[in-house]
């Protein structure tokens, strides 16, 4: 019985890859897709945070005070000043063009009224409209606000006698000293590669196993696929999706070896806790995908379910927005994703290397997801005998 | 001279076989499920899925564990004021660091904020003092939250404390050795940086395009599946010339994109109040040449479908390089020149630039002139594109016809 069971598996699985064969599509899916968002994602973000981000000065003194602090600023990493003007709404329709996402304001006499204490006030604008462009940059403009503070501070304090110690205690007494746990760069690519690579990688899975089943069903061959499992659905489901199986595993596996070998992303718990999830991750998707055709037998029903569930993973997963700041439905539904699973793994082994225990939950999910198949094997099955493909 | 070649009578011929091609693609689009679902129920959820989702706009009570061997007046003050802050949520205080640690490691805080011994100290003795903030980086915006809240309680705290320790100076003189430059940031547009108002302008748009594009991709396909010599184009007369066909296929796509639009840009922006500055008028004639773009790019591309579901499988994973070409989440001077490039072949990545820019900051059509050219120019060349595809078709039905008359 064992053995004739594993032979109808080797079978329908050499009948599949024949079957992939023939369709230039499944290669696409398979290969080309998450080749091409490899190398778009990780070329775009090579320098892990945008640099040279244009701001506009608006230079209301034209001392060389003010001029130093705009060179200051044109050279921080992050900031390019690509405007220096004395209009305020000059700079403003620059921003509306969309030609700087920020503007930093000296005000007239600044450098005369900082030496003789009149306090000017510095101003600087961020648009809102580009959060990650403008959120970097609120950082640079305060920064560099803080530091003619201190300098302009230094000057006066030193001329009066204090140490510099003493001026610094005065200026500032307490100093936050931040620790960014795994990603101390704040590198983006890290904080988004990390799980928007595995999301392409789960939404293809969707995709290539809702066709793979869904095409026997278009093309009347079903009742040939399961009469070679012997009527078993559960071996002519592995013979199936067996093909698929290697295949995405080796993707996730280049995967892998793209983020944590080639761009050395932290792997604080080294190889093996993320291989093994990105292994279930593989195995759980294309159980979500069987699900899928499984409840919405129609084919291309099973495909718009596969192309929005994929699609919304990147929201819900909460790896840019937090879970946690969603309503409790959403937090309820981000478990039925593989995808949000794999995102708390990834966070406690690579990136903060924690002991296995405080992950063994999510590992014990994405195994749970294998069940799904069988919940809807008897729909399934029906669907293969008695449905009929309706253009 | 004959009837047929008279300029009058194909100028008729042409309209009424236009409005013939529009009515059958009207009930090609009303008879397929698929691309029902594509043309309304997509645009009609996605939107406010998605603005369910992202709604509370920015992270509130971050939660934070306090370690505290300072145990003084100071480090009790500063932890109330942290927990006062809207931000952030001070859920323990731990009196050593691996107890901290493992709060993290549960996921019951994502933060720690560290007051060393010489804490209280350091302070009464005029001597700057550092407290180490330890941030879980799963999110951005916990850490920005803890940092952010952080920052401004350690100033404000600091101020008062120099008032404290130097009563002699008066108010104005000692505020000048210790605050000689005062600053002020302002964001404006999406004043309160809220996320949903960030990115949820932009899917819109993008929706607009990939539902498009997954829609008349599967009328292309399906259109082929039926046709037995796998044909764009049905064998029927009025479907000989390629502008009718063009024409009428597209005033359909138009009508019922229209009543989509209204939806996606004026409703849902209004039912999550996300921020709209800009002008109705503005707004709607920046869509028209993105909607004929959309429209012309989806059909040019439905020539290449084969089967009514290739669509998806070749279509739907690009949204998300989509939406990062279009340089509203990563800045576009940052965006390599090949991909660059690349994003200027789809009418989302000007469509979205400019309509955020119009919608969220205030924009006129004179500072998004660049995204409107090129929106305009899109719609022609795919245009040109979508008529060359339909030209080829319809010559090669032809051929077949006169092969088998012939025969």
């Amino acid at each position: 019985m064992g053995k004739q069971c594993l032979h109808s598996i080797w079978m329908i699985a050499r009948r599949e890859i024949q079957r992939i064969g023939k369709k230039p599509v499944y290669f696409f899916c398979m290969l080309v897709a998450p080749t091409i968002c490899v190398v778009f994602f990780l070329s775009l973000m090579k320098d892990g945070l945008p640099t040279d981000m244009p701001i506009a000065v608006v230079d209301m003194d034209g001392s060389s005070n003010s001029r130093n602090l705009s060179r200051q600023l044109d050279a921080f990493e992050q900031t390019e000043v690509v405007l220096t003007t004395v209009s305020f709404e000059e700079a403003r329709q620059a921003m509306q063009e969309g030609k700087v996402y920020g503007i930093f304001y000296i005000p007239k006499d600044f450098g005369v009224d900082a030496v003789a204490g009149r306090q000017p006030k510095l101003s600087f604008y961020t648009n809102g409209t580009y959060l990650i462009g403008a959120s970097l940059l609120f950082r640079d403009m305060k920064t560099m606000s803080v530091l003619a503070g201190a300098s302009v501070g230094l000057q006066t304090g030193l001329a009066h006698g204090y140490t510099e110690d003493q001026i610094m205690a005065q200026l500032q007494p307490i100093v936050i000293d931040t620790h960014a746990l795994g990603n101390p760069w704040l590198n983006y690519s890290v904080y988004l590669n990390n799980t928007l690579l595995p999301g392409v990688l789960q939404l293809m899975i969707f995709l290539v196993t809702v066709l793979s089943i869904g095409s026997e069903i278009k093309y009347s061959t079903a009742r040939q696929w399961l009469q070679m499992g012997n009527n078993s659905l559960t071996v002519s489901l592995i013979g199936k999706v067996l093909p698929y199986t290697v295949v995405f595993t080796v993707v996730a596996f280049l995967y892998g070896a793209a983020l944590y070998g080639f761009n050395s992303f932290p792997l604080s718990s080294g190889w093996l806790p993320m291989l093994s999830a990105l292994f279930l991750l593989v195995i759980a998707s294309q159980a979500v995908g069987i699900f899928m055709i499984g409840v919405l037998p129609t084919f291309r029903m099973g495909l718009s379910f596969a192309s929005l569930f994929g699609m919304l993973a990147f929201s819900i997963v909460g790896f840019s927005f937090p879970v946690l700041g969603m309503d409790p439905t959403l937090q309820a539904l981000s478990n039925m994703f593989p995808l949000r699973h794999y995102f708390l793994i990834y966070v406690d082994q690579a990136l903060n290397g924690r002991a296995f225990f405080y992950s063994w939950t999510e590992y014990a999910w994405l195994l749970g997801f294998l069940i799904l198949p069988f919940l809807i094997g008897k729909q399934l099955k029906k669907a293969l005998l008695y449905f009929k493909y309706i253009p | 001279m004959k009837k047929e070649h008279r300029l009058r009578y194909i100028i008729k011929q042409g309209i009424l076989d236009t409005f013939y091609i529009w009515k059958d693609e009207l009930k090609n689009v009303f008879r397929d499920e698929g691309v029902l679902i594509f043309f309304f129920l997509v645009p009609f959820a996605y939107p406010l899925l998605y603005s369910f989702i992202y709604n509370n706009e920015v992270v509130h009570e971050a939660k934070m564990v306090v370690v505290d061997q300072s145990d003084s007046y100071l480090s009790r003050e500063f932890t109330r004021r942290v927990n006062a802050t809207p931000d952030v949520e001070v859920i323990a205080v731990c009196t050593d660091m691996e107890e901290a640690k493992r709060m993290l490691d549960e996921k019951k805080a994502y933060g720690i904020l560290y007051f060393p011994t010489e804490f209280s100290k350091d302070l009464h003795r005029g001597k700057q003092t550092t407290v180490p903030l330890y941030c879980d980086m799963s999110s951005l915006l916990f850490y920005k939250a803890f940092l952010l809240s952080a920052t401004e309680v350690s100033l404000d705290l600091g101020k008062e404390l120099r008032r404290h320790n130097s009563p002699g100076a008066s108010d104005k003189q000692e505020q000048i050795t210790v605050d000689p430059v005062p600053y002020e940031s302002v964001t404006i547009f999406n004043s309160q940086n809220g996320f949903a108002s960030f990115l949820v302008p932009a899917i819109l748009i993008l929706v607009i395009q990939q539902t498009l594009v997954l829609g008349i991709g599967m009328l292309g396909g399906t259109a082929r599946e039926k046709n037995s010599l796998h044909n764009l184009v049905p064998v029927s007369p009025h479907f000989n010339g390629t502008l009718r066909v063009v024409f009428g296929k597209s005033l359909t796509y138009i009508l019922i994109y229209v009543v989509v639009c209204i939806w996606v840009v004026a409703v849902v922006p209004k039912l999550f109040s996300l921020p709209q500055v800009g002008d109705p008028m503005t707004i709607l004639l920046f869509l028209l040449p993105y909607l004929f773009a959309c429209i012309f790019f989806a059909m040019t591309l439905s020539g290449f479908m084969t089967n009514r579901e290739a669509p998806m499988l070749l279509f739907v994973f690009t949204s998300v390089i989509l939406l990062f070409i279009s340089g509203v989440s990563w800045p576009k001077e940052a965006i390599p020149p090949f991909w660059q490039v690349v994003g200027y072949a789809f009418p989302s990545t000007p469509g979205i630039q400019g309509f955020i820019r119009i919608n969220t900051s205030g924009a006129t059509l004179n500072e998004v002139v660049h995204e409107y050219h090129t929106l305009w120019i899109q719609a022609g060349v795919y245009f040109v594109l979508a008529c060359i595809i339909y030209r080829f078709q319809i010559r090669r039905r032809k051929k077949f016809e006169d092969f088998n008359v012939i025969m």
